[in-house]
């Protein structure tokens, strides 16, 4: 039976980031949030596994209250359990704190076999948390992997590096950080949505911890990255077409 | 004196370091010290590039992988106390840079898009949000961890009358995750990075064959062919080589022509520096349009063909 832990976060959905003049300062005035992309191929690579090898899996998240919003989500993809840490000053987290947080969670509250992470998160993309909280727990650890099989009490990922792919072995504990090509996220049904909200959620917030977790980052600056562009669009007919070829012609950038 | 750390999993890449790592090591008054893997030939490449000590770790086994000197490197460095730590951001280099901050208990930037020294902190920018946005940030702990994707720096160039210091690092390299099969990719030829023309196949595309579409467009105009994330990873339709993107290739041509691209910000991203951007989609409200110059709304399969025809009259091709 395997005990799996699978991290993921709540975040901004960029595509819904204005921005707000000249400035450069970003507008969050009317973002959603969803589920780290990467994070729901990690929540399906947990259920799948444990629905061909049985056991159980743990969904962990750390972030600001606001973030309850996300265990539905998350518990309705197929974990029977989550695990809520939260905390206001949880909203700005870097990852050397995120993964010192995971750490000491995991290892006062849950047993494990097997901890997954994404590759990276959709806002910060450090792809620092799963090799941080590996390094944490002491535990190995594969990042990059677009295939898990478990025999007995043995990893073997497939890593897809730039030059190929690298298979590794590692005994269990281990945690591994997942590809979006290891599998394709599966839609909840009305069924699951609705099964989620019966499933048990541990709350626990700062005060239960016993770390202080200062940050080693320190934000400077964040501005939106713009970009002048000139915007005119024009219709499929071939007057039209002739017009673009023509001001490229102007630019100078067909010859 | 503690020193600036390069580190890096080839000697292309830790030349590439080495030039950035003497210019902060300047400016942070330290000495610059870098790294080979089982090489002690190369320590001498290093030293002639700029560094003054280069630490030579023991060779890895066949079955280890790079990431496997991360205990040793931590060891060094609680001995040592480095001020500063680069590492080059290949996967690996990634995974290795975060696992030494873990055991440093310090802070790391990976990503970085450029890294200055300010007041004796390395000022680090990075993308975030897909690459809506850019964060700068400092280190407040010591070492300072900066990852820096490979190819940002120009190579440092060998000098003469450069001399350095080499130290053995003697110790086991021991990790509990063995590599039991490496499996090369063939690599492409092309670099999309230095193309003037490029044009973009996006999921607008129905099928395998009809990238040929995007062939001919690109051939007539002297370019290559390019795509989204989905189209190389997902679909495998093109090699990796080919995607453009905060996780792809950032590239710089003088056009770029997207082709049922949706514009969403982590493929913008790596065309932020193209001159002049076109793109044709169905969908009068996609993205793209906002990151384009000039933006046709219609079938990609409907005006491709027709912009083929005006572009070989106006160029009398
Ligand atoms: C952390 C992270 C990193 C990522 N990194 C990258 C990256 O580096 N590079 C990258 O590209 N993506 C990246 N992505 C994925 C990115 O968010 C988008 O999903 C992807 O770029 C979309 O690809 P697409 O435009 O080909 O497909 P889609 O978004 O599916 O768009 C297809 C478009 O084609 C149009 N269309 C359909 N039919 C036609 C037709 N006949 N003629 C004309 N237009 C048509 C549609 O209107 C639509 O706009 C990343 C995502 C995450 C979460
Ligand atoms: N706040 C968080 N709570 C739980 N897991 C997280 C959190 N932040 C990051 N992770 C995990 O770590 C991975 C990498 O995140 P990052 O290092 O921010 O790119 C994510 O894909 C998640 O699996």
């Amino acid at each position: 039976m395997l005990k799996i832990i699978v991290c993921f976060k709540w975040v901004i959905d960029e595509a819904d980031i204005k921005v707000s003049g000249k400035s450069r300062e970003l507008d969050l005035s009317r973002v959603a949030y969803k589920i780290s992309d990467y994070d729901r191929n990690a929540i399906e690579e947990a259920v799948r596994l444990q629905e061909q090898l049985g056991g159980s899996v743990v969904a962990v998240t750390v972030g600001p209250p606001t973030a309850k919003q996300s265990l539905k989500d998350a518990l309705s993809r197929g974990p029977e359990k989550a695990v809520f840490v939260s905390d206001p000053a949880f909203d700005s987290l870097e990852p050397a704190q995120t993964a010192a947080i995971l750490a000491e969670v995991i290892t006062k509250n849950l047993e494990y076999d097997l901890i997954i992470c994404g590759e990276g998160s959709s806002d910060l993309y450090a792809q620092q948390v799963g090799p941080r909280l590996a390094e944490k727990l002491g535990i190995p650890c594969a990042t990059y992997v677009e295939k898990i099989i478990i025999k007995d009490k043995e990893l073997i990922a497939e890593r897809k590096m730039r030059d190929g792919i690298e298979v590794v072995s590692m005994p269990l504990p281990a945690l591994v950080t997942v590809m979006p090509t290891i599998n394709t996220p599966r839609i909840p049904s009305l069924k699951q949505v609705l099964g989620a909200a019966k499933k048990p959620v541990v709350n626990l917030s700062a005060k239960d911890l016993e770390g202080k977790y200062e940050p080693c980052l320190k934000t400077t600056s964040l501005l939106a990255a713009t970009m002048e562009r000139k915007r005119i669009k024009f219709t499929d007919d071939p007057q039209d077409i002739r017009k673009v070829v023509d001001a490229l012609l102007k630019e100078g950038v067909i010859s | 004196m503690p020193g600036v750390w390069v580190i890096a999993e080839n000697s292309n890449y830790t030349l590439e370091l080495l030039s950035k790592g003497l210019e902060i090591a300047n400016e942070l008054n330290e000495k610059l010290v870098a790294f080979s893997f089982g090489n002690e030939e190369l320590a001498n490449d290093y030293i002639s590039c700029g560094a003054d000590e280069v630490f030579v770790l023991p060779a890895l086994n066949r079955e280890l992988p790079f990431e496997a000197y991360v205990p040793l490197i931590v060891a060094e460095a609680k001995k040592e106390m480095p001020e500063a730590i680069i590492v080059c951001a290949t996967q690996r280099g990634t995974e290795l840079a975060s696992r030494v901050a873990a055991g440093l208990n310090t802070g790391l930037a990976t990503g970085c898009i450029s890294v200055r020294v300010d007041k004796g902190n390395l000022v680090m920018e990075r993308l975030v949000f897909g690459g809506a946005a850019v964060q700068t940030v400092i280190c407040t702990t010591r070492p300072q961890m900066a990852a820096i994707p490979p190819g940002t720096y120009e190579k440092a160039q060998p000098r003469e009358d450069r001399r350095g210091q080499i130290k053995v690092v003697a110790g086991n390299v021991e990790t509990k995750v063995k590599v039991v099969e490496r499996r090369k990719k063939e690599q492409e030829e092309i670099d999309l990075t230095e193309a003037k023309i490029i044009v973009s196949v996006g999921r607008g595309f129905e099928k395998q064959e009809d990238i040929s579409l995007a062939r001919e467009l690109a051939r007539l105009l002297g370019g290559e062919v390019g795509c989204t994330r989905p189209i190389a990873e997902e679909l495998h339709w093109l090699p990796e080589e080919r995607y453009m993107g905060i996780s792809g290739k950032k590239v710089k041509p003088d056009l770029y022509i997207g082709l049922g691209v949706s514009g969403q910000v982590q493929h913008v991203t790596g065309i932020r520096d193209a001159k002049i951007i076109m793109a044709v989609n169905t969908d009068e409200n996609a993205p793209i349009f906002d990151a384009a110059d000039y933006g046709i709304v219609g079938n990609l399969y409907d005006v491709v063909p027709k912009l083929m025809t005006e572009i070989k009259a106006a160029l009398n091709k």
